[in-house]
């Protein structure tokens, strides 16, 4: 039974990084671009939680410090590849390594040592004494609620169920129509890969505050590329994305166990578990039904810049 | 002034503009990271100076540095085949992890007399690296899944798979680390001093992927998937088989890349063997613009740029701190090719 809640546990708890990560990649592809560079933003955003909480022992300051660093970056990314319509997928593998490299630099007078404030863990009272479930699930840090309840939600409604949700959706399906509708398409698109840019951070603080409390040279080991497969899997859908972090999740709280329980598999063979779950992810799928294609499909746009004045 | 003037974007890059970019990409980088320094407290100049110094005049240095054109040319050569029909290979990387892993296997495990083992190696190395692109490929050509996440994902899996058989079951018992494997007794003979045959055959290699791309029939159907995949099928081009055999050579490339680091250069397999060059590799292809026979000299200049990281290590830049220059550069790359599809027209100019 502990073992149960343990896995549920850290299912929560290793998920929570990726689903903020793939929501951010959701709001920017919604609206038509991609960006590759969630892998460097996390980073960015997990070396400025640990310098914050350095400085100040706040760690909802750290979070916040890298919600805005990852806005900044952000704003470059978008100037590229939204005002200058510059390539995505190269601007996206820059962003990656400017933030891995930049991150990496920074982090040295950080390294080995634990973060110096972190998230705690808050006891919902009556509800985190439900067996099993309680622990696993009432017993978190405040972010988890913010990460698996208010921001999938509120995505979801923002994107489904609002005018301006429909007007962002327009812009990654059709930015020429949307553009002839009166629908300001390049503001959509910088405000969107900013906010999504943001949420990129904020996964990286998330990383080093509540999930492994320290900073070390390449923590963040391809859950950025991770969370950017995610997205497509989940069909560019907010609630999806997160079901599927914690299905991720779940994979990564197995190999947690494995390693705890000494396992007859070594350590390295455990943590290839989340790679090649994702490419399978990717793949099968695809080719199990077809008509999945159509159904999760890509905003119609993405990746395309949008030139109004060429024809 | 400035209003009788207006742009027009063409629909493909401006050669000329493109290249004078690229440099000033450099420059603007290069004219970043000395101000930094010169916030630190370090001289740029001066530093600028050491560098030329400790690369050019000295046997040593130049060693050094050729040791990593060898990769870098062959990596940048990988992602630009990968490119003449439209494909991100970021799996590089994993690929040359493998490739050397591969040879490490026939470099321990197989005996045998040098002139028999050392082609052993190399083509273990191209196998290892097939392998490794295989899924990606069939997926990319059968199932249409992106070959960018799925070749990049792999890096991580190579990595983790060198990381283990270093310091595990292949870990050197008699030598002082137990990070790597024993050193492996066949090695590449010498070109240029301590600069392996590897430097020659990699530029071959460029030259030959030139000459097969722009002159033989095949690779005027590759190049013409890459960039009309419709019209090519529509012309009765098998796109898909094209796709399939130019990903494989894709990776195959990048595992002689490793395979050649590992028997001319590094000689025994540990875990940061392949040193991002994968990663940068699309930077040399970028660069090159996925010309092979420019990923040579672009090739040769990220060696320059990563060669330097490595001489100011002392001053405290890492290889981080280049991957970050890389970065920087690529960025403002992309931006320059973008710009470089404008030109600038006088109102009521003819030339529409």
């Amino acid at each position: 039974m502990d073992l149960l809640t343990g896995i549920l546990a850290t299912t929560f708890l290793a998920g929570g990084v990726l689903a903020l990560a793939a929501m951010g990649e959701v709001l920017a592809e919604r609206v038509g671009v991609v960006n590759l560079g969630a892998e460097g933003l996390m980073a960015m955003g997990a070396i400025t939680g640990v310098a914050t909480v350095a400085a100040v022992p706040s760690p909802a300051l750290g979070f916040a410090a890298a919600l805005v660093v990852g806005a900044l970056f952000g704003m470059v990314f978008a100037f590229a590849t939204v005002t200058i319509r510059a390539n995505q997928v190269l601007c996206g593998l820059a962003l990656t390594l400017i933030g891995t490299g930049l991150a990496n630099t920074i982090g040295r007078s950080y390294s080995g040592t634990p973060s110096a404030a972190v998230f705690e863990r808050v006891e919902v009272p009556l509800l985190s004494d439900i067996p099993i479930l309680g622990p696993a699930l009432f017993s978190q840090n405040v972010l988890l609620y913010l990460i698996y309840i208010v921001l999938p939600l509120g995505l979801h409604y923002l994107l489904f169920h609002t005018r301006h949700g429909l007007n962002m959706r327009a812009v990654g399906e059709n930015p020429a129509a949307a553009d002839a509708a009166g629908i300001p398409v390049g503001l959509i698109r910088f405000a969107y890969v900013t906010a999504g840019a943001a949420l990129c951070g904020g996964a990286g603080a998330y990383l080093t505050l509540a999930f492994v409390p320290a900073w070390s040279d390449g923590m963040v080991a391809g859950r950025g590329w991770i969370a950017v497969s995610l997205v497509i899997f989940a069909g560019y859908r907010p609630v999806n994305a997160v079901l599927t972090a914690l299905l991720f999740g779940l994979i990564t709280s197995i190999g947690f166990v494995g390693q705890a329980r000494n396992w007859p598999v070594a350590a390295p063979f455990l943590s290839m578990l989340p790679y090649l779950g994702t490419i399978a992810l990717m793949i099968v799928p695809v080719l199990a039904w077809q008509k999945v294609r159509r159904l999760m499909a890509a905003p119609a746009a993405l990746g395309e810049p949008f030139y109004r004045d060429v024809r | 002034m400035l209003q009788g003037l207006r742009l027009q974007r063409l629909p493909s890059v401006q050669p000329g503009i493109a290249l004078a970019m690229r440099a000033l990409a450099i420059a603007i980088v290069v004219l970043a990271a000395s101000i930094a320094l010169l916030v630190a407290g370090e001289d740029p100049i001066a530093l600028g100076a050491q560098l030329v110094s400790a690369t050019f005049s000295s046997t040593f240095g130049m060693e050094d540095f050729g040791l990593l054109v060898i990769p870098l040319i062959l990596t940048g050569l990988s992602v630009a085949v990968g490119q003449q029909i439209g494909i991100w290979n970021i799996g590089a990387e994993g690929q040359f992890l493998v490739g050397a892993f591969a040879a490490t296997a026939v470099g321990l495990f197989v005996p045998g007399p040098a002139w028999l083992i050392l082609p052993l190696i190399i083509a273990a190395g191209a196998l290892g690296g097939v392998v490794w692109i295989l899924v990606p490929t069939l997926a990319r050509a059968f199932v249409g899944v992106n070959e960018l996440i799925t070749t990049l994902l792999l890096n991580f899996v190579a990595a983790l798979l060198v990381y283990y058989v270093s310091t595990g079951p292949w870990r050197d018992r008699v030598g002082m680390s137990n990070s790597s494997t024993p050193r492996i007794t066949v090695e590449m003979p010498e070109f240029w001093g301590l600069i392996h045959w590897g430097l020659p055959i990699a530029i071959l290699m460029a030259l030959a992927a030139a000459a097969i791309l722009a002159f033989s029939r095949w690779g005027y159907e590759v190049r013409l998937s890459g960039s009309n995949p419709s019209a090519a099928a529509y012309a009765g081009i098998a796109v898909r088989r094209h796709i399939i055999t130019v990903m494989l050579l894709s990776g195959l490339i990048a595992g002689v890349a490793g395979a050649f680091e590992l028997a001319g250069t590094v000689h025994r397999l540990q875990g940061g063997i392949s040193n991002n060059f994968g990663y940068l590799g699309i930077m040399v292809a970028v660069l090159a613009r996925n010309s092979c026979v420019g990923v040579i000299f672009t090739g040769i200049l990220m060696a320059f740029i990563l060669n330097s990281g490595i001489i100011l290590q002392t001053q405290g830049i890492t290889t981080s701190a280049v991957l970050a220059m890389t970065g920087a550069i690529l960025f403002l790359t992309a931006i320059g090719d973008e710009l470089a599809h404008y030109r600038i027209l006088r109102a009521g100019s003819t030339r529409a």
